[in-house]
């Protein structure tokens, strides 16, 4: 496995995100982690949410980052998984499904009050994790017409798609965590490593 | 007075090929495009563009999503994406009357859709051709495979086409270079079909893409979204194609931002004289002339200029003594097929993005009564295999490390195929002009079409033999889909992309607007040669017989010129 310090480095900012809660704002996190960990956050200095409130867009980070973790490479705080999910909702998403998007993430604090006493973003990791748990367990578990599940089930499976949508088509995720496939040939059928092969992003 | 020996309306596939034909013929000729000018190369401003780099990571611009706003229409293919949306035109530019629903995409500029189509290319047979006169539904062909034969050769080897060769007498070969390779899952499929059934074939797609190089169009570099714009000219456009040639001559002229309004026509000589266009931008009228017309604004944009192209010899649009000009209007349908898992194969994989997929030539009512169904005509399935993305994690329990780990490997096989149906000319399956006006003065369409009782048939076979298929073949997990609903968004004609047959060729004058050469019975210098001029519809995907049609068109108009007849 190759040992990427800069990757060390971010891991550890993102976890003092993580412990800081909403003490640190995420655009300033962004900006500190742009002055030394290099291409990691693509992001103009200045960049603010333009739906997401401060600590609805930290709520996002911590949320995505568990979906899809760092490991040998970044994970979705990493690759600014965050800041597409703004620009989607802003740019992309009709009113109502961003309103239902937001009220999702009002849902996942009320969940946390009502467990933990605390919002989302304040509770441990180990917390965080169970309760997205429950969460993923409910969005996915079999039969029942997808319409009649309760909302919450609506806006994890969202999130979770956006999440990855956000991760794989990143720089980080599309050509470090996948590889990007090369143009020039077409070989339509060749042989694939049993382990440690990368699928094309 | 500006005059020209031919005017060609529209830059697309076909004006694309009426341009180049008749400059190379010695006419001079301009070519009147509606749309703004795209520059090969210049202007393919988001080719290999990597997908972090889009704002909205190259979403498909669904209906009703922000950024699709000035869509409503064009956003309905799944084609119309973050990345290649400026190729579609805003549709308040050519709004029209829905009837019933019917999706009419618009490739607003010059190259038109050359830009972002489909690239499969079939030939027609005598089973086609013959289609009308066998089962009488519409009017007979007038002519036959051996009057195209010639030209479908002519066009082959001058846009390139790969594809394999199956010696099947409904789905004649062509002039192809090699073919594209197929990937483990189409041959597995491949074989299991043609085993169970050994009158099927599964051939990878023919499409105007080039596996060897033509002059300085390179072969094909497999960066896979071709719909982009290709600088390398690796498939067929009018900008990599037809219009260098054309400009290559020194006899072309084109005139974007220039739309059509009528055609000009003077009753004392019996011709049309040239062309009157409103600027796109300052809304000016203008007027040009000359001795040929050549109408290749796609089915439904030329309908609209003839029926719009009024006189007291034609009150009811020009070349329409018939009246039959905006009817039998025709789409392919398609959208009902099947999916599969294939089990195994986890140690196969490919390498580029390959800009195609495997065909499954018809087997449905070939006049022999082991294929003959209770509905007429028949259909081809286009598909592929591939295997799973990281976006099957959205429908799966499971997220951190886990869920990251599985996605680093790709996921098992899937096959899945979709028909493309005949659709039959019917008379009630029109455009015609409303009374309302677009930003041009002109009158906008309101179209009616469905599919009547034959298409929805064949609709329930095009799945079921999809999926009998698959089962057979070894597949696991088959689901049958048809996205069709009753007056309903889903499978709706147009969405195909293949509209057709507005101002059909035929026989006799009293039923058809053109001639066998694609020349209006009613005016001897007025051509029709895109999807417009269509008797029936085939179930192949129709632009390579646009443009042996249009070649064969420009072919006799010239000699006609020549021997003074036009």
């Amino acid at each position: 496995m190759i040992h990427d310090d800069r990757i060390t480095r971010r891991e550890a900012l993102a976890q003092v995100a993580l412990l800081l809660g909403t003490a640190i704002s995420t655009p300033t996190l962004a900006a500190a982690l742009d002055a030394g960990a290099g291409d990691a956050w693509r992001s103009p200095l200045g960049w603010v949410p333009r739906t997401l409130s401060p600590d609805q867009l930290e709520l996002v980070a911590v949320m995505a980052d568990h979906i899809i973790p760092a490991t040998d490479t970044p994970g979705a705080r990493g690759a600014g998984v965050h800041r597409f999910v703004d620009a989607l909702l802003t740019d992309h998403y009709p009113a109502d499904d961003r309103q239902r998007f937001l009220a999702g993430l009002g849902d996942v604090d009320a969940r946390a009050r009502s467990r933990q006493s605390k919002r989302f973003s304040e509770c441990t990791p180990v917390e965080q994790v169970a309760m997205l748990k429950e969460m993923d367990e409910a969005a996915y578990s079999p039969g029942g017409d997808l319409s009649e599940r309760p909302p919450e089930t609506w806006f994890f499976r969202r999130l979770k798609e956006v999440t990855l949508v956000g991760y794989y088509t990143s720089d980080i995720g599309a050509s470090r965590e996948l590889r990007v496939n090369p143009m020039g040939l077409f070989r339509g059928d060749i042989p694939f490593p049993p382990s440690g092969g990368r699928e094309w992003s | 007075m500006i005059t020209y020996d031919a005017i060609v309306i529209g830059s697309g596939i076909t004006g694309g090929w009426a341009a180049k034909e008749l400059t190379e013929k010695g006419l001079r000729t301009l070519v009147v495009e509606r749309g703004r000018n795209v520059v090969h190369r210049k202007d393919y401003i988001t080719e290999h563009k990597p997908v972090w780099e889009f704002p909205l990571r190259n979403a498909r611009l669904s209906v009703g999503t922000k950024g699709a706003e000035a869509y409503p229409i064009q956003a309905r293919t799944s084609q119309f994406r973050e990345s290649n949306k400026h190729f579609f035109m805003p549709d308040r530019k050519n709004p029209y009357v829905e009837e019933k629903p019917f999706t009419w995409i618009q490739g607003d500029q010059v190259g038109g859709k050359s830009l972002i189509w489909g690239r499969q290319v079939y030939r027609w047979s005598d089973l086609d051709f013959e289609a009308n006169l066998r089962d009488g539904h519409g009017v007979d062909w007038p002519i036959r495979y051996a009057d195209i034969a010639p030209w479908y050769s002519y066009v082959e080897r001058f846009i390139g086409v790969s594809g394999e060769k199956l010696g099947l007498p409904h789905l004649p070969d062509g002039e192809f270079q090699p073919p594209m390779e197929m990937n483990a899952g189409e041959k597995f499929v491949k074989a299991g079909i043609e085993k169970v059934f050994p009158d099927r074939h599964v051939t990878v797609g023919r499409v105007a893409i080039l596996t060897q190089r033509i002059g300085d169009r390179l072969p094909c570099h497999y960066c896979g979204p071709c719909e982009r714009g290709c600088s390398t000219g690796s498939y067929f456009s009018s900008q990599a194609s037809t219009l260098p040639a054309a400009q290559a001559t020194g006899r072309l002229t084109i005139v974007p931002d220039s739309v059509v309004h009528s055609v000009l026509y003077d009753a004392a000589t019996n011709r049309v004289t040239g062309v009157r266009v409103v600027d796109a931008k300052t809304k000016a009228t203008r007027e040009y002339y000359a001795r040929l017309v050549f109408v290749c604004a796609s089915a439904l944009g030329t309908a609209r200029i003839l029926l719009n192209s009024t006189s007291t010899r034609f009150p009811n649009g020009l070349a329409n003594s018939s009246g039959v000009l905006g009817h039998y209007l025709m789409d392919h349908h398609f959208l009902a097929g099947a999916s599969g898992h294939i089990d195994g194969l986890l140690d196969r994989y490919y390498q580029g993005n390959r800009p195609n997929g495997i065909y499954i030539p018809r087997f449905r009512n070939l006049g022999d009564d082991a294929s003959r169904r209770d509905y007429m005509r028949g259909f081809g399935y286009q598909g592929g295999a591939s295997r799973g993305g990281w976006g099957r994690g959205g429908g799966q329990v499971g997220f951190g490390i886990e869920l990251k780990r599985r996605l680093q490997e790709p996921g098992g096989w899937t096959f899945n195929m979709t028909g493309f149906g005949e659709c039959l000319p019917r008379e009630d399956n029109f455009a015609a002009l409303s009374d309302q006006t677009d930003e041009f003065g002109m009158p906008v369409l309101r179209i009616h079409c469905t599919w009547g009782d034959n298409e929805l048939g064949m609709r329930k076979d095009m799945a079921a033999s999809a999926a009998q298929m698959l089962e057979a073949a070894g597949c696991k997990d088959v689901r049958t889909h048809d996205a069709n609903k009753v007056d309903a968004l889903g499978a709706e004609p147009g969405l195909g992309i293949h509209e057709m047959g507005t101002a059909r060729m035929g026989r006799d004058p009293k039923t058809s607007v053109l001639n066998a050469y694609n020349q209006a019975h009613d005016v001897p210098n007025l051509f029709v040669t895109d999807g417009a001029c269509m008797t029936s519809s085939s179930c192949v995907n129709p632009s390579i017989t646009y443009m042996a049609l249009t070649a064969r068109a420009c072919d006799h108009a010239v000699a006609e010129m020549k021997r003074g007849n036009v």
